[in-house]
């Protein structure tokens, strides 16, 4: 099985360092700013700050151009049939006007359109960095604790923790089950069959692995329950540390940020409604 | 045992077992989500993933199977790193409730029931789940989210709502069968 993009050890920078709580705080508030807002002068400061920040995190560069390359391709192609099923598809968004760019036979490229396609790939690239970042700088078992600390029950969070537990062992028994199904006979070589055939093949696999993964609800259950799960109310997380200095600071902000998300909300799309974007024309 | 009522079914008892196996059920569907799916559309799978809440579901109902569907995807999301796609996540949410009805029309794969009648209720339901769920739920989202052309939009939620109904009904059934046998064997006493 390939590496996976979230690590599971904590690592040195600075945003690694705060607390779990303090990430998913600024998460959920950088996620909710990005999806209110269609507005450039909103989102590229967004999208610039987290370019700093994923820089700041020192990841694993190849990995991550990779991923940018995938998401933004297929968001393009995205962008592209809109415009193939309705060339006028940014006219709602942005102005009543129609100023043709370019046109080809019967296909146009409105100004008003192009401008609509290039924020929203914008802004779904920037909901992508947002994410990336977050899923950079933090480790399961802090995102568990974060989920807590936002009041969330502790069952839900162990959910997510006890999940990622479970991921090498599901690895390890997917590896078990094809060789042994392997030795008799099933032929596995990607060069030598068809894709159908290959995906009942991978059935034969699968649904060995997903029973034996659930008989096994029933040794964890016991072992958990043996010490003590579930017998109180309150819950401590290892992985999460007492605030510091910068995560009050961070805090902070992510509470600003969702007043300020809730502000540009009620000021902008409640009343007055305004459902036309800002544009430069 | 004493008759469930309506509230407890669609809740499920959180015990320590319903934990682990809504735990398990969402480790599966992400690594699945990940690494077991076929491209059918942009954004679409053809995937295998959507087995884990037809068991979840089954033996846990239907508010454990939308927690397994919706932690899936987001750690679907984790794993694969290509960001959250919240939209898509709360309609699987929703379509996990939906196939994780089974204890509600008596189906009870824990004791081996399941007959050809709730096969078909089953069927049902699954179509109508992915037509709420990825007809109208992720639909809306994602145009409350991210905006769009309407008609693409819709296209590539329902296709990938239709490639659900396949896996669910081609797939999910016979594994519901199978696993009803299996559970039916253990439990032969006849109470007297």
């Amino acid at each position: 099985m390939k590496q996976f993009v979230i690590n599971v050890t904590p690592g040195p920078t600075f945003l690694h360092h705060l607390s779990g709580k303090t990430k998913v705080m600024l998460f959920g508030t950088f996620i909710f700013y990005t999806l209110m807002s269609f507005d450039v002068r909103l989102l590229l400061p967004l999208f610039i700050l987290c370019l700093v920040a994923l820089i700041s995190l020192k990841p694993n560069w190849k990995v991550v151009i990779a991923l940018f390359t995938f998401i933004f391709f297929m968001n393009l192609i995205n962008l592209v049939l809109f415009w193939l099923v309705d060339p006028d598809v940014g006219q709602y968004y942005t102005t009543d006007t129609r100023t043709i760019l370019l046109s080809l036979g019967n296909f146009f490229l409105s100004r008003e359109t192009f401008w609509y396609l290039l924020i929203r790939q914008l802004k779904l690239m920037t909901s992508f960095m947002v994410s990336l970042t977050f899923i950079l700088a933090i480790t399961p078992s802090e995102f568990a604790a974060g989920l807590y600390g936002l009041g969330l029950p502790y069952k839900v969070c162990t959910v997510v923790s006890l999940a990622f537990r479970y991921i090498p062992d599901i690895a390890n028994d997917y590896e078990n089950i094809k060789i042994s199904l392997q030795a008799r006979g099933l032929e596995m070589d990607k060069r030598k069959l068809n894709l159908f055939k290959r995906l009942k093949d991978n059935l034969f696999i699968l649904l060995p692995l997903i029973i034996s993964s659930f008989d096994r609800i029933g040794n964890i259950a016991n072992a958990l329950d043996l010490r003590a799960y579930g017998l109180l109310k309150k819950r401590t997380y290892y992985a999460e540390h007492e605030p510091t200095k910068a995560d009050h600071v961070f805090r902070f902000i992510a509470i600003a940020v969702l007043v300020f998300s809730f502000a540009w909300i009620g000021s902008r799309m409640i009343w007055p409604p305004v459902t036309q974007m800002w544009t430069p024309f | 045992m004493q008759k469930k009522n309506l509230a407890q079914l669609i809740l499920g008892d959180w015990n320590t077992k319903t934990v682990v196996g809504v735990a398990i059920g969402a480790a599966l569907f992400g690594v699945l989500m990940v690494y077991g799916g076929v491209k059918v559309f942009t954004n679409t799978n053809l995937t295998t993933a959507m087995l884990i809440p037809v068991i979840v579901g089954a033996l846990f109902g239907p508010v454990p199977a939308l927690v397994a569907c919706f932690f899936g995807n987001v750690i679907a999301d984790l794993i694969g790193g290509w960001g959250f796609w919240f939209d898509w996540s709360i309609g699987n949410g929703v379509l996990g409730f939906f196939v994780g009805l089974l204890p509600l029309y008596g189906a009870d794969i824990n004791k081996g029931v399941f007959t050809v009648k709730h096969a078909v209720i089953f069927a049902l339901v699954a179509i109508l789940g992915n037509a709420l769920a990825f007809g109208v739920v992720t639909p809306l989202f994602t145009l409350l989210f991210f905006g769009g052309e309407l008609n693409i939009t819709f296209l590539q939620s329902l296709t990938g709502g239709a490639s659900n109904v396949l896996v669910l009904t081609v797939l999910g059934i016979p594994l519901l069968f199978a696993l009803a046998k299996r559970n039916a064997s253990s439990q032969n006493l006849v109470k007297e």
